[in-house]
């Protein structure tokens, strides 16, 4: 009979009414995101070597390495910064760093990037090197894990 | 002093559903103070139901969609429609330069008062009829019909292309359903032998008309939904095709009483079918008006399970539809209708 | 009341003696609530009936094919993605087969199962995006919300595996990005089941609807012949009755080896012949999905290829059944590090160009609803 599709239909979005829904609580709630899930950067300022192959691979040109060379003849780690209104999220950088067995950078899955001033955008992490009294070794490390935001 | 409280407790009375004395002792301005008191009680009637459902039309196309709906504002969302409210009274108010200003601006102030004396022609319940009419239900009709003229001065008005098309749609469907709504309330007067809305709900106290009238109920069903211009007839106002039809030019304010008007005729007109089919404010125990209101939240929300669930019909198929399939079954309906009663009255009065 | 005629459409047989009429041009687009994309298509009208199509793209020309001339190889590969966004775990594929065929590189049999999953998965969330649009297009807000929730299915699926929902860099040249994370296979089988469940529901809510029905049967049919010289592809082909599939004509990868039916209706070819077939197409997809997971091999998940490739001079052609068609790539590789020349052939492009042939004589609303079940992405289309 016509209307029977109709009929049918409107069964269905009467189940629909009366079943759990599915939004979910943000930001009481927060989503149980896999490990895997693409949003900010950690960076590990002991473990880079200053090679630049992450900011080689990247297609948009985030990523901006700073180093110098010590007394050695190695490279030392002076400033890494990414500036995030360009990044793919592509994860190209990640699969280039040779650092083992965890890579010096690295997703975390932190999607709230937003930000209210444009120097926010930017991603800095520094690794001092205090000038070194007699017998105590060149670096020390003495960074932060955690982004700085800022200029 | 006296015939004040008398009036009052007269108030007091159809309040609460009791049959009304008579209002003979009182002196000649209580009935122009009754009249304003009606008046202001439509208005705020009209005024909270749109509030109420801007909340309850969101929420309920949530759940229908497995979503929740607005749950920010208030304790489940309840003060949603202040945000609204808010919203749209800080927008600014352009007018375009081309537009025909004086039609452009009476547009949504024809429409809201259409729609506010539509809640006045409505019996609530035994005591409380605003106006008690004797060609109550014609005149809901010929009321209800003087929103073509609102939305063709509106799609006009605004000079736009989008706007004319969504103006000359409405009009066109609008009227064409008025037709088979016409006829299918015919039967109900058939019935009740009066055309007095008052009447009709009194008529029904013992048997609900739907019993009696289904095919009748169906076809009023289907025209108050292409008369309300919601889905699925709200090509109109379709977004995928014209924007936003007749209202596209409007904002702020006077896009505000478009959307009002909009939901108070819900109201309006599912509370029409409500006293033509359901038996108006006729209930055990509570009093009428709470019947009333109840009977009419459980048609609104019927209605809005409709237009949730549907898509929009071509417009052609529209016009077949109300044309070859709605006015013949109508009419069918009424033959029916009248062999009937004379059956009726045959068997049980011993006359034809 | 018969719907007009489309081949012998005069406006001046309109214009009666008594009214003057007028034909107008209307735009309809760039900023439209239903245009799928920033397109815009200039319309002149007679009253609601269309005289007159013509397609205005170039609103999202962004220049990639020339971006491509920067960049090295692997670095390419996360902007091909951007060109269909509504299928982005598809699009690498063409691509990286290109780049295979131009060097010669040799894929593991694991990568090829994994491709065929993720690409098939993807496949089914275009065609729930394509078909929760089309109820959209007609008011259906329900149904689309059902189809998204599936979708929903997918997306967390691809994000366990490769971290993005929506534009995956899954794909790439010798194999795929990443192996498949603990207990993935195991989730992603549970969520077919409930994939299948949803459509099922959409189904009963819209496919059976007489108003759907009304329409959306016989809108502007698109008969074989014209298909094919139309240039059409992919689904819009297989609707209109030509059987071409080049997952079944052509196999590439190792789609040989999965049993499914490639879905033809032979029919009218209108706008509800190419719903429906995407509806078919899911469920085959959810199949091929389904004997990919069980049959998946063990071993590597890429070959050993160079972050920085530079390979011999010369040129590969791949093509792919994307979601929205077939989709190609033409690399030309010059011996440097850096392409020489991307092109990219959209199956979308071709399907547009129906539009000004198929539109006069018919109303606004029919238009949308073959705009809708053509399934364009403006991405595809303007690069």
């Amino acid at each position: 009979m016509f209307g029977l599709g109709i009929l049918k239909g409107m069964g269905i979005t009467l189940k629909r009414f009366w079943m759990p829904k599915i939004t979910e609580r943000y930001p009481e709630v927060m989503p149980d995101l896999p490990q895997r899930s693409k949003g900010s950067f950690t960076f590990n300022v002991d473990t880079c070597t200053s090679c630049e192959l992450c900011s080689m691979a990247c297609p948009n040109g985030v990523i901006k390495v700073e180093w110098h060379k010590d007394e050695a003849g190695k490279k030392r780690l002076d400033r890494y910064r990414m500036n995030l209104g360009h990044c793919l999220f592509c994860g190209l950088c990640v699969e280039a760093c040779p650092t083992k067995p965890q890579t010096t950078i690295a997703f975390q899955g932190d999607f709230e990037l937003g930000c209210w001033m444009k120097q926010d955008i930017y991603r800095n992490w520094t690794k001092e090197y205090p000038a070194a009294p007699a017998g105590v070794s060149a670096s020390q490390p003495d960074a932060t894990q955690a982004a700085p935001k800022g200029e | 002093m006296v015939d004040f409280l008398t009036a009052l407790f007269n108030f007091w009375q159809g309040f609460w559903g009791v049959p009304k004395t008579s209002l003979a002792e009182a002196l000649p301005w209580m009935d122009i103070l009754w009249a304003f008191v009606y008046l202001i009680g439509a208005f705020v009637l009209w005024a909270v139901n749109v509030i109420i459902l801007i909340w309850l039309e969101r929420r309920v196309a949530g759940f229908f969609s497995e979503r929740v709906g607005p749950n920010r504002v208030g304790p489940l969302g309840l003060l949603q429609p202040i945000n609204d409210a808010i919203k749209i009274l800080s927008k600014e108010s352009v007018i375009p330069q081309a537009a025909d200003k004086f039609i452009y601006m009476a547009a949504p102030l024809l429409i809201m008062t259409i729609s506010v004396t539509m809640y006045g022609l409505l019996p609530y319940g035994p005591g409380i009829r605003p106006i008690s009419l004797n060609v109550g239900i014609l005149f809901f009709l010929a009321v209800s019909s003087t929103t073509t003229i609102a939305v063709l001065m509106a799609g006009w008005g605004s000079n736009n292309k989008y706007s004319l098309l969504g103006g000359m749609r409405t009009v066109a469907q609008i009227i064409s359903y008025e037709i088979p709504m016409a006829l299918s309330i015919i039967g109900i007067v058939m019935l009740s032998g009066s055309l007095d809305l008052g009447a009709i709900t009194d008529a029904q106290k013992n048997l609900w008309n739907i019993v009696l009238q289904p095919i009748a109920f169906v076809i009023f069903v289907i025209s108050a939904q292409a008369e309300l211009t919601r889905s699925p007839f709200d090509m109109t106002e379709a977004e995928q095709e014209f924007v936003a039809g007749y209202h596209t030019e409007y904002m702020g304010m006077r896009f505000a009483l478009f959307f009002m008007a909009e939901y108070a005729n819900l109201f309006a007109m599912a509370a029409l079918g409500v006293i033509l089919f359901l038996g108006g404010s006729n209930g055990p125990f509570l009093p009428g008006w709470i019947w009333f209101i109840l009977k009419t939240y459980a048609f609104i929300m019927f209605l809005l399970w409709i237009r949730w669930t549907l898509l929009r019909i071509r417009v052609n198929r529209m016009m077949m539809l109300n044309w070859k399939v709605l006015i013949p079954i109508s009419l069918v309906n009424l033959l029916l209708t009248g062999v009937g009663i004379k059956l009726w009255q045959y068997f049980t009065e011993g006359r034809v | 009341m018969s719907d007009l005629k489309k081949e012998a459409f005069d406006s001046d047989a309109l214009e009666s003696d008594l009214f003057e009429t007028q034909e107008f041009v209307l735009n309809l687009g760039p900023q439209h609530p239903s245009t799928h994309g920033v397109y815009r298509a200039r319309l002149v009208l007679n009253g609601e009936t269309i005289v007159s199509a013509e397609n205005k793209i170039g609103y999202l020309h962004r220049g990639i094919e020339k971006i491509a001339e920067g960049l090295t190889y692997a670095q390419f590969a996360p902007y091909t993605t951007r060109f269909d966004y509504c299928s982005g775990a598809l699009q690498p594929w063409a691509y990286a087969l290109a780049l295979e065929t131009l060097g010669g590189i040799e894929v593991p049999e694991r990568a090829e199962y994994l491709r065929v999953i993720v690409g098939e998965l993807q496949r089914v969330a275009s065609h729930l995006i394509m078909i929760a649009s089309f109820a959209l297009d007609f008011g259906a807000w329900t149904p689309w919300a059902y189809a998204f929730n599936a979708r929903e299915g997918i997306n967390n699926l691809l994000e366990e595996i490769s971290g993005s929902r929506m534009l995956v860099n899954y794909i790439v040249y010798g194999g795929v990005n990443a192996e498949v994370p603990e207990g993935w296979v195991e989730r992603a089988k549970a969520e077919l089941d409930k994939i299948l469940y949803r459509l099922d529901d959409f189904d009963k809510v819209l496919s059976g609807n007489e108003i759907f029905l009304g329409r959306t049967k016989g809108i502007v049919p698109v008969s074989a012949e014209e298909a094919i010289e139309w240039g059409f592809t992919g689904a819009n082909l297989r609707a209109s009755g030509v059987a071409f599939d080049l997952r079944k004509t052509s196999p590439y990868s190792v789609y040989d080896r999965f049993a499914f039916d490639m879905a033809v209706i032979k029919g009218e070819g209108d706008c509800f012949d190419r719903y429906w077939l995407r509806m078919m197409e899911m469920r085959e997809s959810v199949k091929i999905v389904r004997q990919a997971l069980e049959k998946l091999p063990a071993g590597e998940c890429r070959a050993k290829v160079s972050k920085v490739w530079r390979p011999a001079a010369g040129e590969g052609y791949a093509l792919v059944e994307a979601a929205r068609g077939v989709q190609g790539y033409q690399v030309v590789s010059d011996g440097s590090t850096k392409p020489f020349r991307v092109h990219m052939r959209s199956p979308s492009f071709c399907h547009i160009g129906i539009i000004p042939a198929k539109a006069p004589g018919i109303t606004i609303q029919d238009f949308i609803s073959f705009m809708a079940s053509l399934d364009f992405v403006l991405g595809e289309i303007d690069r």
